[in-house]
């Protein structure tokens, strides 16, 4: 039990930690530095005690029930493996922490950078300890999306964006291929649980979709881990701050993709495809990272080249498979992090205090710094596989792996090979780090004269290479046991017992070690001058830039391929548009009822009234004079279109649906008026356009005829359908008879609304706020046509003189009906449920009211008078609606039920009260918050125009005097 | 129409014949509107209809449902007051609009008076532009 709270707390101190760093002050560098130090420390501690359970080979879970009901379950599992990456992530998290108290300088500020490195390390702890592979996946993501915020840290700096903006897109993709192949992987086994899915290799292996899973997953895991061809967003993050790169690019990130491969090795590997996919592009990385390192002039460049490397072949050896490769991967990854930590560190120092990275312009830095300068050697020297410092001895086992292991392919021949000529280059760029840098004549043209950092920015390095010295000349006794513990953790328990000594004789290893050595002494010896004239990469490749690639790739994907596409298929015009809409829509119209209707022949239509005929006749005459008009004669069309919405009022009112009448007569009134302040704004039509009256234009419109006429024939015929058809009984019966029993009103229809379908009422007046935002933001935006932004011509001349009084009687008429209307819209919404009325069309009435004041006088004169806020009112509306319908939750009922009872009130007496009543407040609110805020967007056009032509004339009347 | 025979002739009468004058004076307003040849005529057929027309209907059913009621029905009268403060103002925005178009048009259909005023201000302007 202890155990697992310890598990709990190592997975929730680090984000803890975040979260109170993040609320530090910006200048807190001692207290950030020592909370972080504080919660990692405390994460050792939580290693510390959980280690002796480890030691005997257990595997300690931690289970926090999330969602049992869908059997989701937070599980945390550690084994010795990833015991002993959690310990290495805490312990040079540790040292980072400390070394960037010193690194960083006053300016930056802490509070960011503390807080992105604890989440960081928090996401890496849980993806190491993760018990379901799906949560591994969103932990990795997590780390990903982390490591952009840490590598971005200096977002005023091009070169630190693009570099993160690389690397998250690099490694994101990885993860999202990732996450693909876990989920094939689940279904394959048949669970998403860690140990299921590492005990079933054969299942897996077995299956057809093998292949694809293995893929998938490689592409996640060489993402992350830099290999090639994706190893070009290493280099490029280099652009972090250096405690940033000494902790992603040594010990977490980028180790990540790596962990997983031995991790995953039992299940995954072991296959053909495995070791040609995996031992393959382990050895090209291992080549390609060491040729590239080897010429280039930037310190942390050549790092991050041989992070690369060394990452290629800690892949390798994770392809081979093998118990002693295995074992040799797990020691190269610890050995690697603590050299290349240190070694990033140092580099660091160096940029620190001399203020350039450029090898070519450091030089004898031995005499001015001698500490950091001996560190950095024997840092240097365990990359190159020096002996007696712990590079050497993993590199001897890779070695040892690449000669001995056979399973008889040229790529198993040409292991030797290859690994002693990779070696060559790992030896000459160790040296040429340390000739350049430390040897040499005194520097000349530094920017800042160096000297020795502060000693508490030095610890962490010493530490780190005093590690190194230990571990590779006593490794049987420092790192031994442990290392023995992860392998037996990830290869099973009958793993033999693996002892690491220094010396195992003059055998194929050695030799092939002494040559390397040799070899690139002389490499570097022969070549040292024209590396450093020549440019940043070797001879001929150095033009291929992955990068290069990348970049076009990415400009293609989102910038082009976008436009052509758009070009393509998008227009900017309305017409063709909204032909395409209404096309689209009368296809899927007439592909889903082709052959499935029938027309009945059925006489349940009312008999035939000379008088409705009459109405319809003159409704089909204004609708059809609407459209005809409506080129030449806007105003015309849209008294037109006033006059098809009265008959279809009429019509509700004919076939006793008030409620329909009372809201289509609201909306007729608020649309035409709507739309004839927006007429003011349209570009004047009196001429005819040229080309109007030739062929292509004919022919469009009698082609738009036929779309319009046969989507409003379909239309009727839908209707006609439908309506010919018996009644479907039951629904309506149903909300008839249970309107006020249940819903507690007697207007079945608002019952309905605010009731029995009040979700997808709450749906639809979502969709209201966002086109009510959307028309706002569209209109914010629109200037006027030149020719209909200044004043029109009834107001310009003598003419002005005349009327500028023509509103005088309207509007103080329109300002006395404010009141009543508005007392008009409470009445609508109070008997809304109960007589024909309701929210909405309260709602439309309260906008109608504030559309008049804004007709009557002038937007100022408004504004100064009432505050109206749309979109609190908006807001508000969608608050109280959803609150309602959370409301139910706390009576345990499903979201949006309703209750209706009688209330007693003093005075008044008994009351019907529904809580749908407060759904419909809700939609009041909203409906008058949209319909304003699109009122508003509008008229506040005519301020701008005003504001437009004061600037315009002012200018001209300082010309004039 | 059986509601209507527990109606009492005293009151029948009046309330058909202020339906009939109301309805009367609205079709002879719309056959007017139809009739009438300028505009500025048209203006005022239709206000016999919303004047004493609206005015009697108003006043007919009024009476009619009070009784059939057996209380007092006024809400109509808002109706009434509605349709007399409305038109009024929007037949004088329509004149108004007409006046301005027929102005700017030089339109024949302009009132003499208006004419008359038009012609003494701009007598010169237009001289001159003829003998251009």
């Amino acid at each position: 039990m202890i155990q697992q709270n310890l598990i709990l707390i190592l997975i929730f101190l680090p984000f803890l930690g975040a979260i109170a760093a993040s609320t530090l002050s910006v200048n807190a560098h001692n207290a950030a530095a020592w909370l972080s130090g504080a919660v990692l420390v405390g994460g050792l501690i939580v290693m510390a005690a959980l280690y002796p359970a480890i030691e005997e080979g257990r595997v300690l879970r931690s289970v926090l029930t999330w969602i049992p009901s869908l059997r989701l379950n937070l599980s945390f599992r550690i084994d010795g493996f990833a015991w002993l990456f959690v310990t290495l992530v805490l312990g040079i998290g540790l040292l980072v922490v400390l070394y960037a108290r010193y690194y960083l300088s006053k300016s930056d500020p802490v509070p960011r950078f503390y807080c992105f490195l604890l989440a960081f390390t928090g996401a890496m702890v849980g993806m190491l300890v993760s018990g379901n592979i799906i949560m591994l996946v969103v932990f990795w993501e997590l780390t990903s999306v982390i490591s952009f915020l840490l590598i971005g840290y200096w977002y005023h700096n091009p070169a630190a964006r693009d570099g993160a903006r690389m690397a998250l897109i690099v490694t994101a993709t990885g993860g999202i291929c990732l996450l693909a192949a876990m989920l094939i992987l689940g279904q394959i086994v048949g669970s998403y649980d860690l140990d299921r899915v590492l005990a079933s290799g054969e299942v897996i292996r077995a299956h057809p979709l093998y292949l694809t899973v293995l893929a998938l997953f490689l592409i996640g895991a060489f993402t992350k881990s830099a290999q090639f061809p994706f190893h070009f967003w290493l280099p490029n993050a280099m652009a972090a701050p250096t405690p940033v790169s000494a902790f992603l690019h040594s010990a977490t990130m980028v180790k990540a993709g790596v962990f997983l491969l031995v991790r995953f090795s039992p299940a995954l590997g072991g296959s053909e495809a495995w070791f040609f996919a995996v031992t393959g592009t382990g050895m090209v990385t291992l080549i390609v990272g060491a040729v590239f390192a080897l010429f280039r002039h930037d310190l942390k460049g050549l790092l991050a080249y041989s992070t690369i490397s060394h990452l290629g072949l800690i892949t390798a050896l994770a392809g081979i498979g093998s118990t002693g490769a295995i074992v040799a991967a797990i020691f190269h990854i610890a050995n690697h992090a603590v050299f290349k930590a240190s070694l990033f560190m140092a580099a660091g120092i160096i940029d620190h205090e001399s203020g350039t990275r450029d090898m070519r312009r450091l030089s004898g830095l031995m005499r001015l710094m001698p500490v950091t300068g001996t560190l950095a050697i024997v840092a240097a020297a365990a990359m190159a596989g020096v002996p007696l410092l712990n590079g050497f001895l993993s590199k001897e086992m890779f070695f040892a792996e690449a000669a001995s292991w056979h399973n008889g392919s040229w790529l198993d021949d040409a292991l030797p090979y290859l690994a002693t000529f990779a070696s060559i280059f790992a030896v000459a760029y160790s040296l040429r780090f340390i000739m350049t840098v430390f040897f040499g004549p005194p520097p000349t043209d530094l920017p800042k004269m160096p000297h020795e950092p502060s000693p508490w920015m030095r610890r962490p390095v010493e530490l780190l290479v005093l590690i190194c010295l230990l571990v590779g000349i006593l490794p049987g006794t420092t790192l031994g046991p442990v290392l023995n513990m992860a392998a037996r953790s990830v290869l099973g328990p009958e793993t033999p017992y693996f002892s690491i000594a220094v010396w195992h004789g003059f055998n194929t290893p050695m030799i092939m070690s002494l040559i390397a050595l040799v070899l690139g002494a002389v490499l570097y010896f022969v070549f040292a001058a024209r590396i450093s004239e020549g440019p940043e990469g070797p001879p001929l490749l150095h033009r291929i830039r992955a990068q290069r690639i990348f970049e076009r790739m990415l400009l293609s994907l989102s910038w082009k391929w976008p436009r052509v596409l758009h070009r393509l298929f998008g227009t900017e015009r309305l017409q063709p548009q909204l032909r395409l809409i209404v096309l689209l829509s009368f296809a899927a119209g007439a592909a889903t009822l082709w052959g499935g209707i029938t027309f009945l022949q059925k006489t349940g239509l009312p008999a035939f009234d000379p008088a409705f005929a009459l109405m319809w006749v003159v409704g089909g005459v204004c609708a059809i004079g609407a459209a005809w008009q409506a080129k030449y004669h806007r105003f015309a069309s849209l008294a037109l279109l006033g006059g098809a919405g009265v008959i279809t009022c009429l019509t509700f009112t004919w076939f006793s649906a008030p409620d329909l009448a009372v809201t289509q007569l609201l909306v007729e009134v608020v649309t035409t008026v709507l739309l004839l302040l927006g007429l003011r704004w349209l570009p004047k039509r009196r001429e005819e356009i040229v080309g109007d009256k030739l062929a292509p234009a004919r022919i469009r419109r009698a082609w738009d005829l036929v779309i319009a006429g046969a989507s409003g024939i379909g239309i009727a015929g839908i209707a006609y359908v439908m309506m010919s058809r018996p009644l479907v009984p039951g629904i309506g019966d149903w909300f008839l008879k249970n309107a006020y029993h249940e819903g507690g009103g007697t207007n079945v229809v608002n019952v309905i609304l605010v009731d029995f379908r009040a979700f997808d009422t709450f749906g639809e007046i979502s969709v209201l706020a966002i086109v009510g935002i959307t028309v706002y933001a569209l209109l914010r935006r629109f200037r006027p046509g030149a020719e209909s932004a200044g004043l029109p011509e009834q107001q310009l001349g003598e003419e002005a003189e005349a009327l500028k009084d023509y509103l005088v009687v309207p509007s103080v008429i329109m300002q006395w009906m404010f009141p009543v209307m508005i007392v008009m819209s409470a009445y609508l919404f109070f008997r809304g449920h109960d007589l024909p009325g309701g929210g909405f069309s309260a709602g439309v009435t309260l906008a109608i009211a504030l559309l008049l004041q804004y007709l009557a006088s002038t937007v100022r004169w408004v504004e100064s008078h009432i505050v109206i806020l749309p979109i609190r009112w908006m807001g508000l509306g969608l608050l109280i609606s959803c609150g309602t319908g959370i409301g139910a939750w706390l009576f345990g009922y499903p979201f949006l039920t309703a209750h209706a009872r009688y209330l007693d009130l003093p005075l008044i007496g008994k009351v019907p009260a529904a809580t749908a009543l407060l759904f419909d407040i809700g939609v009041y609110a909203l409906v008058v918050g949209a319909t304003v805020l699109m009122l508003i967007a509008i008229a506040h056009q005519s301020l701008r125009s005003a504001r437009l032509r004061a600037q315009d004339e002012a200018p001209a009347e300082k010309e004039v005097a | 129409m059986t509601h209507l025979d527990a109606v009492p002739l005293w009151l029948a009468v009046p309330v058909a014949f202020l339906l009939i004058l109301g309805s009367s004076l609205t079709l002879l307003g719309t056959i007017g509107l139809v009739q009438l040849k300028s505009f500025y005529e048209r203006l005022h057929a239709p206000t016999l209809g919303t004047s004493w027309g609206v005015a009697s209907i108003v006043l007919s059913s009024m009476m009619l449902f009070s009784w059939l009621g057996s209380r007092l029905v006024v809400h109509e009268a808002v109706l009434a007051v509605f349709v007399m403060i409305t038109t009024p103002v929007t037949l004088m925005m329509l004149g108004r609009a007409a006046l301005h178009r027929d102005r700017t048009e030089q339109s024949p259909e302009l009132p003499e008076a208006v004419q008359r005023a038009l012609g003494s201000a701009q007598a010169p302007e237009a001289a001159v532009s003829q003998k251009a």
